[in-house]
C-alpha cells in the first residue's frame, strides 16, 4: 500500500509556481531592457554580479556561521544535540551536517549551505535551553527540510537579479550625479540612459524583493511540512513555534539586530512585525503556518490505495 | 530527489529496503572465525512512532504479529521508547538467523501497511573486543556500518574503518562515512 505524502498543498504549488513564473519574467524584462538601453559595461557589471553569487554560494555555510557568529560543535561538546541530527538524517536520508550553536538567549535555528554535503545546522542556547527535547526535533527536522529542498540555491538563484538591480540602482545613482550620465549615442533626444536604468532598477529591485519574500513563506510552509514527515508529530513543531514566537517579543532588540541579515534562514523571523504586513515578510505569520501544521496533522496517517 | 522536488520543496521520505537485512546473518560466519566476534543475542529496531490514530492501530497488528514471530522463534520481546522520541522493539535470542528475521518481518509488515518510512535503523550487537561492536542497518540506505562506541559518547573509528575493510566483501556497507549514525543510548 502506498500512502499519500500528506500535507501535498496543491495550492501551495500553485502558488510557487506562479511567483517564480512572475519572477522569471521580471528578470526576463529586466534583462531586454538592460540588453537594449545599456549596451555597454553590461558584461563588466554582469561578471561581478555572477562573481557576487557565486562566492555567496560556495561560501553560504561558512558565510552565514560566521555572520551569526556560530560555532561548530564537535560530538564531544554537545552529544544529545549530535545525536538527535543523526538520527533525523537517517530518517531523512541526508548526510550529516556540520552541528553548529549559537550562543544567544534569543530560542532560534537556522539552517545553510549550498548542498545536503556542505550544510550546516545550527541552533541557538536559547533554543536548546527552553524547548523540550521533542519540540527541538521538530524545528532540526524543519532545517533539514530546508537542506533537503536546497533551499539556499533557490534563494541565490532567485535574488541573483535583485543583486545585480540593486548594484545597478547605485551605479545609476553615481553615474548621473559624476558623468551627467551623457555617454550614450542616442542621447539627444528622451531621457538619459542612466535615469532609465535607474527607473527599471528601482522598480526590478522592488517587485524581486516582494516576490523573493513570497517565495521565501512559500518555502517556510514546505519546510514545516518536511518536519512534520520527517517527525511524523507535527504537534511539536507546532509548540515549538508557539514558545519560539512568544519568547521572541520578550528578548531585548540588541539580539534581533544582530542577526537582521540572516532573518530568512532562521525558523522564526527574528523581525519584528512589519507595519507594512505580509508582503514584506520573509515567514508567513505564525498563525498560518499553525493552520497548516493542523492541516497536516489531520490529513497525516490517511492511507490512499 | 529531482528538479521538480527541489523546485516546490518536495522533500518526500524514502521507501525502506529490507531486504539486505539478511547479508549480516552471511556474514556472521567471517565475522565469528575470522575476526573472532560472536553474536550477543540481542538485535533491535528502531522507528519513529506517529501521533495518528491511523498508525495506532496498524501498530498494533505488527506488534502482535511480533509476538507470534517470537513465540515462533523462542525468543523474547520488548519494546523501549527513548528521549527522542523513538520506539524500539528488542529481540532476545541465541540465534542470530532468528533474530535477523524477526527484524525483517516488523519491517517488511510495517512497510505492507504503509508505514515503512517510519523505520530508522535496525542494530546487533557481537561480542569479542574489549567494546562491544555493533552492526547498525539504514534502513534508507539499505546498507550497515559499524559502530564501537567507546564510552563516554566517543566511537572507536579506528576500529570500525577496519570493520569496513574486512567485512566489505561480505556486507553491502555504507560507503558515505557522514551517514554512519551513532546510536549511543540503543537498549541492546
Amino acid at each position: 500500500m502506498k500512502r499519500r505524502a500528506y500535507g501535498r498543498d496543491a495550492g501551495l504549488t500553485l502558488r510557487m509556481l506562479l511567483t517564480t513564473g512572475l519572477l522569471g519574467l521580471l528578470y526576463v524584462i529586466f534583462a531586454v531592457v538592460l540588453f537594449q538601453v545599456l549596451n555597454v559595461g553590461l558584461v563588466p557589471m554582469l561578471l561581478i554580479v555572477v562573481g557576487l553569487a557565486f562566492f555567496q554560494y560556495y561560501t553560504s555555510d561558512k558565510l552565514a556561521l560566521a555572520a551569526a557568529g556560530a560555532k561548530v560543535v564537535s560530538r564531544e561538546e554537545a552529544p544529545a544535540l549530535h545525536d538527535m541530527v543523526e538520527r533525523l538524517c537517517a530518517m531523512a536520508d541526508l548526510p550529516k551536517p556540520k552541528v553548529a550553536i549559537m550562543d544567544t538567549p534569543m530560542p532560534n535555528a537556522f539552517a545553510t549551505g549550498r548542498s545536503p554535503k556542505h550544510a550546516a545546522v545550527c541552533v541557538t542556547t536559547g533554543l536548546w535551553d527552553r524547548l523540550e527535547p521533542k519540540e527541538v526535533e521538530g524545528v532540526l527536522a524543519h532545517e533539514l527540510s530546508h537542506v533537503a529542498n536546497r533551499d539556499v540555491l533557490v534563494m541565490t538563484l532567485a535574488s541573483f537579479f535583485a543583486t545585480l538591480a540593486a548594484l545597478l540602482t547605485r551605479f545609476g545613482i553615481y553615474g548621473g550625479i559624476f558623468s551627467g550620465g551623457g555617454n550614450n549615442r542616442d542621447n539627444n533626444n528622451g531621457p538619459p540612459v542612466w535615469l532609465i536604468v535607474l527607473v527599471v532598477s528601482i522598480l526590478v529591485y522592488f517587485l524581486s524583493y516582494i516576490l523573493i519574500r513570497t517565495i521565501s513563506r512559500y518555502r517556510e510552509y514546505a519546510a514545516d511540512r518536511g518536519s512534520a514527515l520527517i517527525t511524523g508529530t507535527p504537534e511539536y513543531l507546532m509548540s515549538a513555534l508557539q514558545k519560539i514566537s512568544s519568547q521572541m517579543t520578550l528578548i531585548p532588540n540588541r539580539d534581533l539586530r544582530e542577526v537582521e541579515g540572516l532573518s530568512a534562514f532562521f525558523i522564526v523571523s527574528p523581525r519584528v512585525k512589519s507595519a507594512l504586513g505580509e508582503l514584506f515578510m520573509d515567514h508567513p505569520p505564525i498563525e498560518k503556518r499553525l493552520a497548516a501544521l493542523a492541516q497536516i496533522a489531520r490529513e497525516m496517517g490517511r492511507p490512499v490505495a | 530527489m529531482g528538479l521538480r522536488d527541489v523546485l516546490f520543496g518536495k522533500k518526500k521520505l524514502s521507501e525502506p529496503k529490507s531486504d539486505r537485512l539478511f547479508a549480516l546473518a552471511t556474514a556472521a560466519v567471517t565475522l565469528d572465525t575470522e575476526l573472532g566476534l560472536k553474536p550477543a543475542g540481542v538485535g533491535a529496531i528502531a522507528f519513529k512512532p506517529q501521533s495518528s490514530g491511523e498508525f495506532r492501530s496498524a501498530f498494533d497488528e505488527v506488534d502482535q504479529l511480533v509476538d507470534a514471530v517470537a513465540q515462533q522463534f523462542g525468543s523474547k520481546v520488548e519494546r523501549k521508547s527513548d528521549e527522542y522520541g523513538y520506539d524500539w522493539i528488542i529481540v532476545r535470542d541465541p540465534e542470530l538467523e532468528d533474530l535477523v528475521a524477526s527484524a525483517h518481518t516488523l519491517a517488511s509488515e510495517l512497510t505492507a501497511k504503509g508505514f515503512g518510512s517510519l523505520l530508522l535503523a535496525a542494530i546487533f550487537r557481537f561480542d569479542g573486543y574489549e567494546h562491544p561492536v555493533y552492526f547498525i542497518y539504514g534502513f534508507k540506505r539499505g546498507a550497515w556500518w559499524p559502530f564501537v562506541p567507546a564510552g563516554d559518547s566517543k566511537r572507536d573509528n579506528a576500529k570500525e574503518l577496519e570493520l569496513k575493510s574486512q567485512l566489505e566483501r561480505e556486507l553491502p556497507i555504507e560507503q558515505d562515512l557522514t551517514r554512519w549514525l551513532a546510536l549511543f543510548d540503543a537498549p541492546v
